[in-house]
């Protein structure tokens, strides 16, 4: 059973990134905000009581339901702005250069000036207007994969398919992402 | 191309090109970090909040599931205190009138036994006596009997 502090170290350590993964998917921080909070106290009440290894996985379920749940209750409300059904890439992967753009992207970590430090933010920003972008099933699997660290059936067992739908929507993710920024001729 | 990537050469292309991906991934993740860890401070504060709500219902709910193991063990002890009480006052409730009932029974046995045995040694004797039975229905002998008494 988890203690209260491992309970308590756990969400401290997901919380900013749970809002941020709930944040890209609604595009509102008010509903990215309560369906943290209400991922948390799901957690809480009803699997306080599992081993602190388990937490990581229930959250990451418990925070995808509750994401799904609030985009069920706007569907109801008939508010949807988004169609969040539509989970396929909306294009072709394009003509990009992924050891360019990782490349770039290991050349950014470099000492930075106060400009690089404005140009970084904004590369940041642009960054994450990309993966706010992607579509939601794609984004889902490559954050939980590469940001949370779930290995491939992990994430699977969060997203609720299959291994190969995982790699597969990473994957397209990784694609998509550096194709966009290549786009944006973010020169980093 | 950079060391990692003359490494990454010397791997078959789809394994080189997941080690790319992720290695990519793992940058962008990074910075999509950097850019979490520097929430506003009124979204931290909510986050705080939230994450101490959280925390409290799992105190709440630790409680709960604690009194109620509680209760039902001392309910299950209070249930079978009240069974066992209720066997034992039972059974001593019962005993004494069993012991009465069977004491009146035998007290009766013992008087019919009693009555038997003196009617028999009456009859006994009347059948022993040199006199007949009959000679008691006699009138002139019971006369006798009457005037020799007195």
């Amino acid at each position: 059973m988890a203690t209260d502090k491992e309970l308590s170290d756990f969400l401290k350590s997901v919380d900013k990134r749970a809002f941020k993964r709930a944040l890209y998917a609604v595009r509102d921080q008010d509903a990215a905000l309560d369906i943290v909070q209400d991922t948390m106290i799901r957690l809480s009440q009803k699997y306080a009581d599992r081993p602190a290894a388990e937490l990581p996985l229930l959250f990451q379920r418990i925070l995808s339901n509750a994401t799904m749940d609030w985009f069920r209750r706007q569907k109801v409300r008939n508010a949807v702005v988004k169609n969040f059904s539509d989970f396929e890439s909306a294009g072709s992967d394009g003509d990009f250069d992924i050891l360019e753009t990782l490349e770039a992207l290991g050349g950014s970590l470099a000492t930075e000036s106060a400009s690089e430090s404005v140009s970084r933010a904004q590369i940041l920003l642009a960054i994450e207007a990309e993966v706010e972008r992607l579509p939601g099933r794609q984004r889902e699997a490559f954050l939980l994969r590469y940001w949370e660290e779930l290995d491939v059936a992990e994430t699977a067992a969060a997203m609720g398919c299959s291994e190969g739908s995982v790699k597969t929507h990473c994957s397209r993710a990784v694609h998509a992402l550096s194709a966009a920024l290549k786009t944006r001729g973010i020169s980093l | 191309m950079n060391p990692t990537m003359t490494d990454l050469s010397n791997l078959p292309p789809p394994a080189a090109l997941d080690a790319l991906q992720a290695r990519f991934a793992l940058k962008l993740t990074a910075m999509l970090s950097e850019q979490a860890n520097e929430l506003a401070p009124d979204l931290s504060e909510r986050l705080r909040f939230a994450r101490e709500s959280a925390l409290e219902r799992a105190r709440a709910a630790r409680r709960a599931e604690a009194v109620s193991l509680v209760g039902l063990s001392a309910r299950g002890a209070a249930v079978l205190g009240r069974i066992g009480g209720s066997w034992w006052l039972r059974a001593a409730s019962i005993a004494p009138m069993l012991v009465l009932v069977a004491g009146l029974f035998l007290i009766q046995r013992w008087q019919e036994n009693v009555q038997i045995s003196v009617a028999a040694e009456v009859d006994a004797a009347l059948l022993a006596d040199d006199l007949p039975p009959t000679a008691y229905r006699d009138v002139g002998f019971a006369e006798f009997l009457k005037t020799s008494g007195e």
